[in-house]
């Protein structure tokens, strides 16, 4: 594990948006593969949210990235723009400038309906308070994307199923988010990310609302899981008790890596 | 995948799913027994017309109600008993008497006098008394539901109509008129001498077709030989009298607001019901958001969400239409639901509940799924 930002070192990208399907469209044949390994590149990202009528800089031209199956955390105090970060990363917002890379693609200038399947097929989420449907039984939260991707829903609950069998939760299949532990409800909401083997994990202080043994057991599941499917992690957390699960941690401070 | 999250999430808030049902079915039982009321009524308008066993009505020129007859000549019975395919005519006296109360009041009622030999005409049938009441000397015939107007008469009871001295021989049950004014039934003659009239005159002649006769032809033949009176089918004369007091009363304006009004509460309390739902999920649509749903998958979601109240709002509401109707539907007050209605209602409803998505979808489409990470 090592506390350091690494700043690509890949030249400008082509300017070619992500399709829909990998491998498919415009895109196909033109990534940039050659220029960069990374699994997902951040290059001089600046966002700034505008407050009280005044424009407040909330990431200042931030170059960052994550190799294939690599876990990176992003650490620091409140307000240092890591959640911002994330939502970047996970293309739930925009940045006023900068590029974003996924698999040497550039994914940064896509249309909210490019950006919502690329979510759908290529990024997992882990949110802090798990984000349940709770309307839906565990196996039915954990089916969510599968179906999503046309996956008939019987077929998508056998596969839902087995991996919260794997995951210590054959009893809870048919519970409701209500009736299960906080630890329960994270390791379904885990399921729920990986389940589709995504390229990318990103996970929103996972540990933030669990005890510390809990906490424990939901990042040895989400290492177990990203090494078995090589997705690449990046975790934001204040937790120093999980940092043993890094591979790199990248501490921020207003805006900026330290 | 979808209709499973709609209807789980749907069916998990069970106390906002029974108010969203609540408002559908408000609105299809308000709306078929507001309808039904109002074709009960205005049917009364043509009663006498439907009941008539006639295919053809001759009346004055310029008929347009039933009810309010001029006199015509009743020779002209023999003129159109000559129009080939007629196979009968009989004259119909209606004329407005006062009928004698027991307490010395007096009701005007409305006289009609129907030949002896034939049922054309005879718009009523005997539930009190002999079959043949109406044959008999100085009989009348009044209605049940009339009781109340007439003082509670008895079949046997002697009455004064126009000064004449009548018996009650029979009551039928179930003919009203659209006005207050009650029925009275007479033989011809009878009703002639009652009502003091021109015994050359009559109201109408009601003509009866033979077998595979082309009732239009007829109209069309009839019409050439009297071209000074109005010839009529039986339906368009029903529909005559009808649209008279719809659109003479502002009857249907009426009844129409108060159906508007209904099908307005439905879109509200669906409307309303399923944008309550939105707000309390906005959470749970902004993680869907996040993890890939699109728009317009989340459209479709509210829509079958909308669909599914809405069918299951529309079944319950048909049955409890249905049952009211046979609890309250009596001649006084008759609800008359056509097959028409029925479809009509449910599918405007049905529309109307898709309609009301948009409400919350306008809500869903707002959602930023960045949120998805701050909450």
């Amino acid at each position: 594990m090592t506390t350091t930002n690494t700043g690509t070192t890949a030249s400008t990208p082509t300017d070619v948006p992500v399709g829909v399907q990998p491998g498919q469209g415009p895109a196909s044949g033109q990534k940039t593969s050659a220029i960069t390994n990374h699994a997902l590149e951040a290059k001089a990202i600046a966002k700034s949210y505008v407050i009280g009528g005044q424009s407040r800089p909330v990431l200042d031209g931030i170059d960052f990235h994550v190799d294939p199956g690599e876990c990176v955390f992003l650490a620091g105090p409140s307000g240092s723009g890591k959640t911002t970060l994330l939502s970047i990363l996970g293309l739930l917002l925009t940045s006023d400038s900068g590029q974003l890379l996924l698999k040497g693609r550039r994914v940064d200038r896509l249309t909210e309906v490019e950006r919502t399947l690329v979510r759908r097929e290529r990024i997992g989420f882990v949110f802090q308070r798990f984000q349940l449907i709770n309307g839906l039984t565990a196996e039915d939260n954990v089916s969510i994307p599968l179906t999503m991707d046309g996956m008939p829903l019987r077929e998508a609950r056998d596969r839902a199923g087995a991996l919260l069998c794997r995951m210590g939760l054959e009893d809870h299949r048919k519970a409701l988010p209500t009736s299960m532990s906080p630890g329960q409800c994270q390791r379904v909401a885990l399921a729920r990310a990986v389940i589709n083997e995504p390229e990318l994990i990103l996970a929103d202080e996972p540990t933030a609302a669990l005890d510390g043994k809990s906490g424990q057991a939901v990042m040895e599941l989400l290492h177990q899981l990203t090494k078995e499917f090589a997705s690449s992690t990046v975790v934001v957390t204040h937790d120093p008790r999980i940092y043993q699960y890094a591979d790199r941690i990248c501490e921020m401070e207003n805006g900026k890596f330290k | 995948m979808r209709w499973n999250l709609a209807y789980r999430t749907l069916f998990h808030d069970r106390g906002k799913l029974i108010a969203g049902l609540v408002g559908v079915i408000f609105s299809v039982v308000l709306v078929n027994i507001q309808g039904g009321l109002f074709f009960g009524l205005v049917n009364k308008a043509s009663m006498l017309v439907d009941r008539s066993n006639a295919d053809i009505w001759i009346g004055h020129r310029g008929m347009h109600n039933v009810d309010f007859a001029h006199p015509i000549p009743e020779r002209y019975r023999y003129t159109v008993a000559g129009v080939e395919g007629v196979a009968e005519v009989q004259p119909l006296k209606l004329q407005f008497v006062n009928m004698a109360l027991p307490g010395g009041k007096y009701q005007q009622v409305l006289l009609v006098g129907v030949a002896e030999s034939t049922n054309l005409g005879r718009a009523y049938s005997i539930v009190d008394g002999p079959q043949d009441a109406i044959n008999r000397n100085d009989a009348i015939i009044l209605d049940r539901c009339d009781d109340d107007k007439l003082d509670s008469p008895q079949v046997g009871e002697l009455r004064e109509v126009n000064g004449r001295r009548v018996r009650v021989a029979g009551k039928s049950n179930g003919i009203l008129n659209f006005l207050v004014t009650p029925y009275v039934f007479a033989n011809y003659d009878d009703a002639i001498e009652i009502g003091g009239s021109n015994p050359d005159e009559t109201s109408y002649l009601l003509v009866r077709l033979a077998p595979n006769a082309d009732c239009q032809r007829v109209c069309r033949d009839i019409r050439t030989l009297l071209p000074e009176l109005d010839v009529m089918t039986s339906d368009q004369y029903a529909s005559l009298s009808i649209n008279h007091w719809i659109t003479r009363t502002g009857l249907g304006l009426s009844f129409g607001a108060a159906t508007l009004l209904g099908l307005l509460v439905g879109l509200v309390m669906v409307g309303q019901t399923l944008y309550a739902m939105v707000l309390d999920r906005v959470g749970e649509y902004a993680t869907l958001r996040a993890i890939g749903l699109g728009e317009r998958e989340l459209l479709s979601i509210l829509a079958f969400q909308s669909a599914l109240v809405a069918s299951i709002g529309i079944a319950i509401g048909m049955v409890i239409t249905i049952i009211l109707k046979t609890l309250l539907s009596s001649p006084k007050a008759t609800i008359e639901i056509p097959l028409m209605l029925y479809v009509g209602c449910g599918v405007l409803i049905f529309a109307i509940c898709l309609f009301a998505a948009g409400l919350p979808y306008l809500r869903v489409r707002r959602i930023d799924p960045h949120t998805a990470l701050q909450s």
